[in-house]
Order: structure tokens, then C-alpha cells, then sequence
């Protein structure tokens, strides 16, 4: 019967075993790359529950032991040792929140990827729908740029941005962070494709009913394109939301407008041996989000990246 | 199809945008590539080529080019290779395939900075999880293996401070980072290779996994192939979060991480020499677009067979 | 050649049973179809056979041996699929060469370009072999296209090639005309059938158009609901059908069927129509089957005549077809007219018919074909002219 343990579901319903051992094999395999891809995952999870005692010796199990330790910034306070001993998972996470205002990071990166998103719906999706189901000069012209556009990597004229805004005087606000993701040329493009599935026919019924073409998109456009509008929210609030590199240029002294990664980063910059406990919290706090977010849909995303990616 | 002028207003804003925010920086770049402008300075002097000379003859850019290809060499065929192969596996397994799918696209949802942050600590050279997990592997059989033998006896590497070791720790990171992205991609394209090939194959006598793969699978997945390397090849070349998180200052040991778009940060916003800055940037866009191109033209040629 | 055995075959996927204790015997180099309509299980069959799928239980034999544990690619058959399933970035002459590559060289002479050269003897041997069934088929002047520029009947033939190339011991093919336009499937029966004499092998053929069964095989295997209702030769199911689902599936226009009764001598009566045959060990309902060509047009005044009104005409040139309502019980007939006749009669005319005698079927409440036998002398009064076709037991 050793056929049956060569054969894949690949080639459809041919005979095979439940636990061939061509099929234990894989999963093998599969496992040990999940142990790989989990490492550092875990790492983060489980120094930010541990003590930097633990943390130098990597001991602790995953929980870490919980032990109390003692603060010795505390004491450098001038407070006792009895009101200086702290749990560490509590003082992780606290300092976390403490040492830098966590919190006012992690809100200006809702407001920027927030902002961003929308801005480039409210630009990109009438500019599909023109390209898409409207016909007019030049048409051809404006689709051949978008294209064209699609080659440009942002991060690459990241440069000649910057030189801009300083000139503008808006470096270190969030108008820099927000204005150059503002046209998403991959957004024109995914929602110009999907809208060429929908029916002409629809849109005329709704012109017929007196609807003018603003409306149309708002009210006949969007609806039906929410899919690949999904798609598009999930490509633009995983990149924006973990963008280092445009924030690191053009936030050169406020720290008040940092976004997440930049916040870490600050903490890496002062990190000594005794903070990486809170910085592993911080990396959880910044990085729980989307993943959470993630977790709990992980077939939209799935499809969402799969649907743009044959686009 | 309607004639109205509502186009202008649909278009307007977007057609704005574009120049303004793609393609007239591209222009920008370019006029001051050829200059020694520093933000700050009231004006700049042209200086023609002399920029784009350093750039080719200097060793300092010698090394760039080097370790941005080293990067782009190991990152690409890996992640690409890894994300078909986790997407092949995947979807021959009858059982937990959701399991690992979600478990292998979370360092792509993860900020890299932050976990850049995490495999910084985890490379450590003594506390680090990587080496002291090889430390305890010494007295097995692992160390028949001489490097491990090597390492047991002179301390296991520095990783990501070693010359010889850092451009490719940093591209494995790289690899980590990428390779689910590329193996949704794949598993999309998985689904639309026609199943009644594998049984035409099988009943032309293809045996093992091996045959179907490379009588069915990889050619229909050409499309899809071409698709993920030009998308890992752009982002691999894009490479900037690990380097300066690593190595804020330099580059690396000798200069043997110092990619490109790390360059440009270093030359233009640390040490404020836009000039060079922009000629790098230049080169680089070059660089991507003529890539991209390529790969297009190569999708026209070869992998569309309807 | 071989002989294909299927034994007690069954197959259920999930809770729907789809094969039922199907037994079916296949000679040597015949011609065997299974026909049915769509969701009767004969695709599944093929594919069993093929070793696509397996049974849930019972045998699969090929000379003899049971073949169930052996994988399709080592039971020398050769399979047609439905969508040709031609390998799209290969050409014509690669795809036809690629059972041969896999079957005759070994793995490092497969390899791109070592493998030629180090085999250039063989390569040549099977590309000879290659063009040769391509001039059987007349598409070696395509030998260097790809599938994509070729015209559906053009893929056909190259599919075809490919399960030639083997020279298995059968042929499977799993509704390869249906993808065709009318004209070309029609023109591609004839040359299959022609194939199938010059190549002298076992050809397994599956398809739902009931007129393919009839002009091509030698048996055909009229399946429902996974059940093989009847097998025999085409003249046999067409004339003879045992199974009153089978009389419907098979001729075109379908059967009248009229439904009945026994009257006290065992004539089968429904209304005006009463047949001249007894049916014997019968009671109940029953239903009367009537073929269009079994009822011809008469003058009003012969004494069988039924009457009826025009309602439809079909003029297919070399025959007319009338739907008619019977004036008593207002059952719907269609009969066939010759176009002398047909071409004159208006829709909503009266015309009068007849049956021709000893050809009627009757069938019994459940399906099953009752036997008839001429009773000596009993006959109604209106007998006369006696049945030309020989009688059917």
C-alpha cells in the first residue's frame, strides 16, 4: 500500500491514509517552523512578565516566577526598600506606560492611521470611479500616470519630500506625518479594477433616478466595493501603523506626535540593562493591537491581501 | 457613460496629489543630485557629476551596493521560496492548515521596529535566547558538526556585531518578516491551478510529488511567481527598520549593513548632505523601476500562456 | 486489449450514495458507453476506473487482476477529459510526449537540457512516435503551438494524441465532445468511431447525449441514480428497453408514453388506443409506450384510425413531427410523418393515425417492461394489417 502514502491532496481525491506518515512528516516540518516564527513572539510576551534577574539568566518559564524584585530606581528616589519591591509583570507594564506616555503614542497612531486611511479614500475612490465608469479626455492619459506611479516606492522620494515640508515649515506636526501618504496610487488602482466589475447598468438605473455623480459614488459605488475597500483598509492600517521610516525622518523633536514605532525606539535609545523588561512591554503594547485585531479576522485579512494581490 | 464635468473633481485632487507628492519630488531629487545642497543653506552650487562619481568609485558606496545586494540576493529566493514552500505544505495537509497559515503571517501584522527590537535581544552573544539555547547543545552529538565544535570551544557568534555574520542575520530577520506574506500569495494562487491537471498528470504517469510540482504546479503558478518576487524584491530593497534599529549610527560592522535607503537617511538627514542624498535616491529609484519594468515585460513574454 | 471487470462497485460521498452494487463486464476492444443524465454516477464510475477515486467497496479488475490498490498511473489506461485538461505551457508535441517522457526515460534523462543529450537516441524514438499519432490524427502541421492558440476541436484531437501515445490497454473519456458546437461533435462521433476500429481497443466512453451512445458503441450502459438500468447493444436498448426510464432516456423525440389499464383479455387499453398483444401475469396500471415512428398518418375511414388535433409541427426537413391531442382522453402524441405527408397538415387540423402492430411496449406500475405475446384468434375485431417488425419477446 505504499502508493497511498506518495499521494497529496494536491491530486484531488486520490486514495491516501489518515496518518501516513508522509502527512506526520509534514507536520513536522510545519511545526518547527512554527517554533521559529514564534520565537520572538514569545520572547516579547514572556520578558515582559519577568524580572531583569530572570531576564539576564533566562530562567522563569514563560510566566516568569513573579517574584517581587527590587526597584533600584526607587531606592534611588530616597524611598524605602519595603515600598520598593515590585511584581514584575506590574512594573513592566507600568513603566511602559510611565517612562514616555505610551498611551499619547498609541492615540497618534489611531489619529494618523486613522486620518491617513481616510484621506486616501475620500481621494482615491472618485478618482477610480471616473477612471473606471467614466468617460472623458484624457482618461487614458490619467490611468497611464497612476500606473506609472505605481513604480514609485514612497519610501524612496522620501528625500525630496522632506526637503519640502521643511521648507513649508511643517516638519514635526502632524500634517507631515499624514499629507504624503495622502494619494495612494495602489488604492486608485485596486478600487478602479473592482469598480469595472460593477454593472453599468446600475449606475445608469441610479442616474435615471436623479442621483448626480457624487452621489452616485457615495451611494452605489461604495457599497458594493466594500470588500475591496476592506482590502485596501487592511494594506493601508498594517503599513501605516507600522511605518518607522518616514516617522523617523520628519519627527525630528516633538516627541509629542511620536507614533508607536518611534516610541519604542525612544526606549530602545535609553535602554540599559535594567529596562528591558519594560521595553519588551512596550514592543507587546505597540505590536497587540493588530495582531489581536488579526486574530480575531484573520480570514478577511487573509482574503483581503489575496484579492488585492491578483488585482 | 456619461459627459459631465464631474470628472474634473473626481480626478482633480488625485492627479494633484500624484505630481505633487511622486512625481515632483522625482524631479526634485534629480535636480539636486547634482548639487551640494544642504537644508539650511540659502542656495547650492551645481557640482555635475561629482556626486554620482563618489557614488560608483568610493568604497564607502562600494560597500552599500554590497550589502543592499547581499540583502535583496538572500532576502528574495528565501522568503519567496519559503512562502511557496509553507503554502505547498499548507495545502496538502488535510488538518490545522488555518492553524498555520495565521501562526506564519503574524510577523508580517508585527511591527518591525518592535521586533527588530526582540531579535536584537534575542541574538544577544551571552544572554541572548539564540546562543544560550546552541550553548546548551555543546557535549552532544551536535558537535561533530565542527562550527558548532568551534563554537562550543570560542563562544558561539556575535551575530549582529560580527562583520562576517551581521548582513546575513539581519537578512534572516528580513526573511522572517516577509516569507507569510508571500505564502498567502501563493496559497491564493494554489487555488486557481485547474485540479483535472494533476489528474491528467497522474494518469500521464507522474508519480511523485516532485513530477506534479514541476509538470503542473510551478508552471502554473508563473503568474503568481513573478507577482511575489517583483513585490519582495521592492520591499526588500526598501530595507531600513532592523538596519537602523541595529546600527543607528554607521551601518554596521564596516559598513557590511549599509543598505541603501539606510544610506540616504545617513547621508541627507544626519549629516545633512542632500546633494549626495539625492544622488543616492536617484540611483536607487533607478534601480526599482527598471526592476519592476523587467519583471512586467518577462510576465508578457513568458508566464501567460492563454 | 484487456477486459474490464467492475465487481460490486460502491461509492457514497459523505451521506448521498452515488454508485449502487454496480457489476459491469467489458470486452476485450469494445466500444462500451455509459449514457445517462447528469448526477447518475457514470463520471464517478469512469474515475473509479480510472483509479481517480476509490470504491468504497468491491472490485476493480483489468485481465483478470484486481487493480484496486494500483495507482492510475501504473494501470496503463488512458483517460479524455472533459476539458482536455492540455498542459497550457506546453506544446502540442510536448504534451503528447509527456506520458512517454514519464513513462520510458529515467529521471536525469528528463532533465531540461542534460537530459537530451545524454539521450538523443531515445528522444528521437519517442518523437517519432509522437508525430506519428499526430497524422493519425491530422494535427502535426500544430505539433510546435500551444493549447491556447488552438481551436476547441484542435485540443480535442491533441488530448486524444496524448492518450494515444501510450497505447494502453483502454480508453477513458469522460464527455469529450460535450465542449464541441453541434456541427463539429456530430462530424468528431464518426471519427471516434473510426479511431476506435483502426486502434481496436477497449474504449470506455461516458457522455449524457443519448444519441452518441446509440451511433457509437458496440454496448452501451444506460445509468440512473447509480444504477446500471440496462446493458446492451444500442439496438437492443432502443427496441428492447427493459425499464420504462430507460425507454424515455433513450430516442429522440422521446417515447409517448400513455397511461393504462388491462382490460379483461389482457389487451392494454388507455381510451381509443388498444394494443393487439396480450400481456400475460400482468394487472394493475400500466403504462403504453409508443415510438413517433411506431404511428403513421391514415385516411380517416381505416378502421384502427384514432383521431386527433394538430396542437405542434416540427419540421426538420427529413422528417415532420406532429404533436397531436388525442380527441378521446386528450393525451399528447408525437408521430412522425413523412414530408409528403406532414408538410400539407396545419396546426389545429384533425388528422387520424395509427399504431403500427407489434411494436407498442407496455410497461407495469413499477417501471419494469411487461412481455407481450400475440394471443391466436382473440384478437379485437379492428386486427388487420400484421406487424412487419419481427416480434419483440
Amino acid at each position: 500500500m505504499s502508493y497511498a502514502t506518495q499521494t497529496s491532496a494536491q491530486s484531488g481525491s486520490l486514495p491516501a491514509f489518515r496518518f501516513s506518515t508522509a502527512e506526520t512528516m509534514k507536520h513536522v516540518v510545519l511545526i518547527v517552523g512554527c517554533l521559529i516564527v514564534l520565537l520572538p513572539f514569545y520572547v516579547m510576551v514572556s520578558y515582559s512578565f519577568k524580572s531583569p534577574a530572570e531576564i539576564m539568566q533566562n530562567i522563569g518559564g514563560f510566566f516568569g516566577s513573579q517574584e517581587a524584585f527590587r526597584d533600584d530606581y526607587c531606592i534611588k528616589l530616597g524611598k524605602d526598600i519595603a515600598d520598593c519591591m515590585v511584581t514584575p509583570v506590574i512594573y513592566n507594564y507600568t513603566t511602559a506606560f510611565e517612562k514616555a506616555p505610551l498611551v499619547r503614542y498609541l492615540l497618534n497612531g489611531v489619529f494618523v492611521t486613522a486620518s491617513i486611511f481616510f484621506i486616501q479614500v475620500l481621494v482615491a475612490l472618485p478618482c477610480a470611479y471616473a477612471l473606471a465608469k467614466l468617460r472623458f479626455w484624457g482618461r487614458d492619459v490619467v490611468f497611464g500616470l497612476v500606473l506609472f506611479c505605481l513604480l514609485i516606492p514612497v519610501h524612496a522620494i522620501a528625500l525630496p519630500l522632506y526637503i519640502m515640508l521643511a521648507k513649508l515649515g511643517l516638519t514635526n506636526s502632524y500634517a507631515a506625518l499624514i499629507i504624503p501618504w495622502s494619494i495612494s496610487v495602489f488604492g486608485i488602482f485596486l478600487m478602479r479594477q473592482f469598480f469595472m466589475t460593477v454593472p453599468d447598468d446600475l449606475i445608469d438605473a441610479a442616474r435615471m433616478d436623479g442621483m448626480n455623480e457624487f452621489s452616485i459614488i457615495w451611494n452605489v459605488m461604495l457599497p458594493t466595493a466594500v470588500p475591496a475597500l476592506l482590502a485596501f483598509a487592511i494594506f493601508s492600517v498594517v503599513a501605516h501603523w507600522n511605518d518607522y521610516f518616514w516617522p523617523r525622518i520628519v519627527i525630528t523633536g516633538d516627541r509629542s506626535l511620536f507614533t508607536p514605532p518611534l516610541g519604542l525606539r525612544e526606549f530602545k535609545g535609553d535602554a540599559d540593562g535594567d529596562n528591558f523588561g519594560p521595553m519588551m512591554a512596550t514592543a507587546t503594547i505597540i505590536v497587540a493591537p493588530l495582531i489581536v485585531a488579526f486574530l480575531i479576522a484573520q480570514r478577511r485579512f487573509i482574503e483581503g491581501i489575496t484579492l488585492s494581490g491578483m488585482k | 457613460m456619461a459627459r459631465s464635468k464631474a470628472h474634473y473633481w473626481f480626478v482633480g485632487p488625485a492627479l494633484f496629489l500624484m505630481v505633487l507628492i511622486l512625481l515632483l519630488p522625482i524631479g526634485i531629487a534629480s535636480l539636486m543630485s547634482f548639487t551640494n545642497y544642504s537644508l539650511g543653506n540659502p542656495g547650492a552650487e551645481f557640482v555635475g557629476l561629482a556626486n554620482y562619481e563618489k557614488i560608483f568609485t568610493r568604497s564607502a558606496y562600494a560597500k552599500m551596493f554590497g550589502a543592499s545586494f547581499r540583502y535583496v540576493f538572500v532576502v528574495v529566493p528565501l522568503s519567496v521560496g519559503l512562502g511557496l514552500g509553507a503554502a505547498l505544505l499548507i495545502n496538502s495537509i488535510k488538518r490545522f492548515g488555518d492553524v498555520y497559515k495565521t501562526i506564519y503571517f503574524l510577523p508580517v501584522m508585527a511591527a518591525l521596529i518592535a521586533m527588530a527590537t526582540v531579535w536584537e535581544f534575542a541574538f544577544h552573544p551571552t544572554i541572548g535566547i539564540v546562543n544560550s539555547t546552541l550553548e546548551r547543545g555543546c557535549g552532544s552529538f551536535l558537535e561533530s558538526w565542527s562550527w558548532y565544535a568551534h563554537g562550543c570551544k570560542q563562544g558561539f557568534p556575535l551575530w549582529l556585531t560580527d562583520r562576517d555574520y551581521a548582513i546575513w542575520t539581519v537578512a534572516f530577520i528580513g526573511v522572517w518578516q516577509a516569507f507569510g506574506f508571500n505564502m498567502v500569495l501563493y496559497l491564493a494562487g494554489l487555488t486557481s491551478v485547474p485540479r483535472e491537471l494533476y489528474h491528467a498528470a497522474e494518469m500521464d504517469g507522474a508519480k511523485s510529488a516532485w513530477e506534479r510540482f514541476r509538470l503542473v504546479t510551478w508552471p502554473m503558478l508563473g503568474p503568481t511567481t513573478v507577482f511575489v518576487v517583483t513585490i519582495s524584491v521592492i520591499r526588500s530593497f526598501q530595507v531600513f527598520d532592523t538596519v537602523e534599529a541595529f546600527y543607528p549610527q554607521g551601518g554596521g560592522p564596516s559598513k557590511s549593513v549599509y543598505v541603501m535607503m539606510f544610506a540616504i537617511y545617513e547621508k541627507a538627514i544626519q549629516q545633512n548632505l542632500m546633494g549626495i542624498g539625492a544622488a543616492i535616491t536617484v540611483v536607487f529609484l533607478a534601480f526599482v523601476m527598471f526592476l519592476t519594468l523587467a519583471q512586467r515585460w518577462l510576465v508578457e513574454r513568458r508566464v501567460h500562456y492563454t | 486489449m484487456a477486459s474490464i471487470s467492475l465487481k460490486a462497485i460502491e461509492k457514497s460521498f459523505g451521506e448521498t450514495s452515488v454508485l449502487e452494487r454496480i457489476d459491469l463486464d467489458i470486452a476485450p476492444g469494445e466500444f462500451l458507453t455509459l449514457v445517462g443524465p447528469s448526477g447518475c454516477g457514470k463520471s464517478t464510475l469512469l474515475r473509479i476506473l480510472a483509479g481517480l477515486e476509490a470504491p468504497d467497496s468491491g472490485d476493480v479488475l483489468i485481465d483478470g487482476e484486481r487493480v484496486n490498490d494500483v495507482r492510475p498511473a501504473d494501470r496503463n489506461l488512458a483517460m479524455v477529459f472533459q476539458s482536455y485538461a492540455l498542459y497550457p505551457h506546453l506544446s502540442v508535441g510536448q504534451n503528447m510526449m509527456t506520458p512517454l517522457r514519464l513513462r520510458d526515460l529515467s529521471f536525469t534523462e528528463r532533465l531540461p537540457l542534460i537530459g537530451q543529450f545524454l539521450a538523443r537516441a531515445k528522444y528521437r524514438d519517442l518523437s517519432s512516435q509522437v508525430s506519428d499519432a499526430a497524422k493519425v490524427l491530422k494535427i502535426d502541421h500544430l505539433l510546435a503551438r500551444k493549447p491556447g492558440q488552438l481551436s476547441g476541436g484542435q485540443r480535442q484531437r491533441v488530448a486524444l494524441g496524448r492518450a494515444m501515445v501510450r497505447k494502453p490497454v483502454g480508453f477513458l473519456m469522460d464527455e469529450p465532445l460535450s465542449n464541441l458546437d453541434a456541427a463539429l461533435r456530430i462530424h468528431m462521433r464518426s471519427e471516434l468511431a473510426e479511431l476506435h476500429r483502426s486502434l481496436q481497443t477497449t474504449f470506455v466512453y461516458v457522455t449524457h447525449d443519448q444519441a452518441e451512445a446509440l451511433t457509437m458503441s458496440d454496448r452501451m450502459a444506460v445509468m440512473m441514480d447509480g444504477k446500471i438500468l440496462q446493458l446492451g447493444t444500442p439496438d437492443e436498448i432502443y427496441n428492447n428497453p427493459r425499464d420504462i426510464r430507460v425507454a424515455e432516456f433513450v430516442g429522440a423525440p422521446k417515447i409517448n408514453l400513455l397511461p393504462g389499464y388491462l382490460d379483461a383479455d389482457g389487451h392494454a387499453a388507455c381510451e381509443d388506443v388498444v394494443l393487439t398483444r396480450v400481456a400475460k401475469n400482468c394487472s394493475g396500471d400500466i403504462t403504453i409506450g409508443l415510438r413517433p415512428e411506431h404511428l403513421a398518418l391514415c385516411s380517416v375511414k381505416d378502421p384502427e384510425a384514432l383521431q386527433g388535433r394538430v396542437v405542434h409541427k416540427e419540421n426538420l426537413g427529413a422528417d415532420i413531427y406532429l404533436h397531436v391531442i388525442l380527441h378521446q382522453g386528450g393525451h399528447r402524441l408525437v408521430l412522425r410523418a413523412a414530408p409528403i405527408e406532414g408538410v400539407p397538415v396545419s396546426i389545429g387540423q384533425n388528422v387520424a393515425f395509427k399504431l403500427q402492430h407489434g411494436v407498442a411496449m407496455v410497461f407495469d406500475e413499477a417501471g419494469k417492461r411487461v412481455d407481450l405475446s400475440h394471443e391466436a384468434e382473440k384478437a379485437p375485431a379492428k386486427s388487420g394489417v400484421k406487424a412487419t417488425v419481427p416480434e419483440v419477446a
